[in-house]
């Protein structure tokens, strides 16, 4: 258990007498970039859930760097370096780019640690801009800082939220099907940058299709019917019998 | 036009100053007085709608709570009027921090009620229990120490003062909307378990946020006091909430500008309209339906787009 840097103890959480999560014990190892797969509705939006802090498990535990974080709120896990993004991609639609950043990186910078300046100084100020900028040159969307947000493409919304997970500080990167509803081109894009992002944190993936994921992650797990079915190598988690009988029955795959 | 003003903070005080002036001389620096009490308790209930996105049904509570802590601060601890308006904001600003953390957690209509409930209770306990101290439905008259030019008796004076708190409270207003707080209050609005999950106690922020409001709200209702030179039930009667709603929804919510004249175009309405129309309140009723249908931004809405 003490070598994950997260980890669950059979946590389960029932929706009105649904049970979406069912008594999951898992880990995610230093470093390492982890795949969670399974069917829709299999309970994998809600597990990610419970290692964020959206709701709270109604029981189990989960820990961090070895230290229990079941009752702790979000916002105090973002600070511990627990970052996610949403399945459907929530940015401020409101706001234009820049100050989307601006909301991440206020909060991470040490130039507005004091409340003073959050309340009374100015929002644009050049060391906050030269941060945001650069943030939003990892995902190459600098050139849109000052575009409203609405007026972005969904591809671009999803690319804008990777940025400000990222500049967010993360150590444990959680992404909830970041490629859901983007093009082959896009998808590609995500793909490259996830790639280049492997090793320097840990980096768990949820998501629905398999395919996107083989050859990105190091290890894959398979949740159905908000149970844990079974955890490895990728090439030998998808030859699984159980797991092709629970998930790949409906689609043609290939064994690799 | 408008929209350039409301973004440059020294133009927006300009023009907000300019506006009570032409218009204070010419009519009556007496009535004007109060148009400029009730716009500081409109921006004040902006704060938590405009800015926060959550409407309350009872601010009036927070206004009286300005009222009758001036009112007993000048009577019981020492008549000084500046110490009067220190203690009507700081009853405001300490019922909002009792309140604000259950009130804030509730949404939309919840939120609404909720507010509109404790006004009632507020009103209930000032009216009967503490008669006493309140002195009841008749309330009290008040005076207050006045040093050479600072009369408080003196409306010309009155007019000065008020006119330089409103244009305080504007500029405290800007500075936090342009401020890093002001991004954040846009996006809890917008979402605000997203903005949570990049590392904000929204909670905190809310309080703080519900807090400013009712501090504002009590700053109007402590000026309100000394202009009046007494306090009654009036000042904290929870259907009076409806007026504030009313104007903020007529200026167009969330910025100075709309704020400002939602103030102005509400009293005209009450004080001059009320001279020709026996039933002013329904012209008012007929012009609220016209908003909800047409003009869903205000005033400053339709201005801004032109």
């Amino acid at each position: 258990m003490s070598e994950h840097i997260l980890a669950t103890q059979g946590v389960s959480k029932a929706f009105d007498g649904l049970v979406a999560t069912n008594n999951v014990t898992y880990g995610l190892f230093p470093g390492e970039t982890a795949g969670i797969i399974g069917p829709n509705g299999a309970g994998k939006s809600t597990f990610f859930n419970l290692l964020t802090g959206y709701y709270p498990p109604d029981t189990g535990q989960v820990f961090y760097h070895g230290r229990e974080i079941t009752k702790l709120p979000a916002w105090d896990r973002v600070n511990l370096g627990l970052v996610r993004t949403f399945q459907l991609v929530s940015v401020f639609d409101t706001m234009t780019v820049l100050e989307n950043m601006m909301l991440a990186r206020m909060r991470q910078g040490g130039s507005y640690a004091s409340k003073g300046r959050f309340f009374f100084g100015r929002a644009r100020r050049k060391g906050l801009d030269d941060e945001c900028f650069k943030a939003l040159a990892t995902m190459g969307l600098e050139g849109k800082a000052g575009t409203r947000t609405s007026d972005l493409s969904y591809g671009e919304k999803r690319e804008l939220e990777i940025a400000i997970a990222l500049s967010l500080n993360p150590q444990v990167l959680l992404l909830d099907e970041p490629f859901a509803g983007l093009s082959l081109v896009e998808i590609g894009n995500i793909s490259e940058v996830i790639k280049k992002l492997k090793g320097k944190f840990t980096i768990a993936i949820v998501e629905h299709k398999i395919s996107k994921l083989m050859d990105l992650v190091d290890r894959l797990s398979v949740i159905n019917e908000g149970a844990l079915v079974c955890s490895g190598e990728p090439r030998e988690v998808i030859c699984d019998p159980l797991v092709r009988e629970c998930y790949w029955g409906k689609e043609d795959m290939v064994c690799y | 036009m408008l929209k350039r003003i409301e973004q440059s903070p020294p133009l927006t005080l300009l023009v907000v100053a300019a506006a009570f002036f032409v218009y204070g001389y010419s009519t009556s620096l007496f009535k004007i007085t109060d148009f400029i009490i009730f716009t500081i308790f409109v921006l004040g209930f902006d704060m938590a709608y405009g800015q926060m996105g959550k409407l309350s049904f009872g601010h009036m509570l927070y206004y009286g709570a300005g009222s009758y802590g001036a009112g007993l601060c000048a009577i019981h601890v020492y008549p000084d009027p500046f110490l009067a308006i220190l203690a009507g904001m700081i009853f405001g600003a300490a019922l909002g921090l009792i309140l604000g953390p259950v009130l804030v957690k509730l949404k939309g209509a919840a939120f609404a009620l909720s507010n509109l409930a404790f006004n009632q209770l507020g009103y209930f306990l000032v009216l009967v229990p503490f008669a006493p101290v309140t002195g009841g439905e008749d309330g009290i008259s008040l005076s207050f120490n006045s040093y050479g030019f600072i009369d408080f008796s003196d409306f010309n004076f009155r007019f000065y003062f008020y006119l330089a708190c409103l244009l305080g409270v504007v500029f405290l207003y800007q500075r936090f909307t342009r401020a890093p707080y002001g991004i954040f209050l846009r996006a809890t609005k917008e979402n605000e378990i997203r903005v949570r999950f990049l590392g904000y106690n929204t909670q905190v922020f809310k309080v703080v946020t519900f807090v400013i409001s009712t501090t504002l709200s009590g700053l109007a209702g402590a000026l309100n006091a000394l202009n009046l030179q007494f306090t009654n039930t009036s000042l904290i009667d929870p259907t009076r909430s409806v007026e504030v709603i009313f104007a903020a929804l007529m200026g167009g919510a969330g910025n100075v500008l709309g704020a400002v004249m939602g103030g102005m175009a509400f009293m005209t309405i009450r004080q001059y309209l009320a001279d020709y129309l026996v039933r002013w309140e329904m012209f008012l009723g007929i012009a609220l339906l016209f908003i909800a249908f047409k003009l869903r931004k205000g005033l400053y809405g339709v201005l801004a787009k032109g």
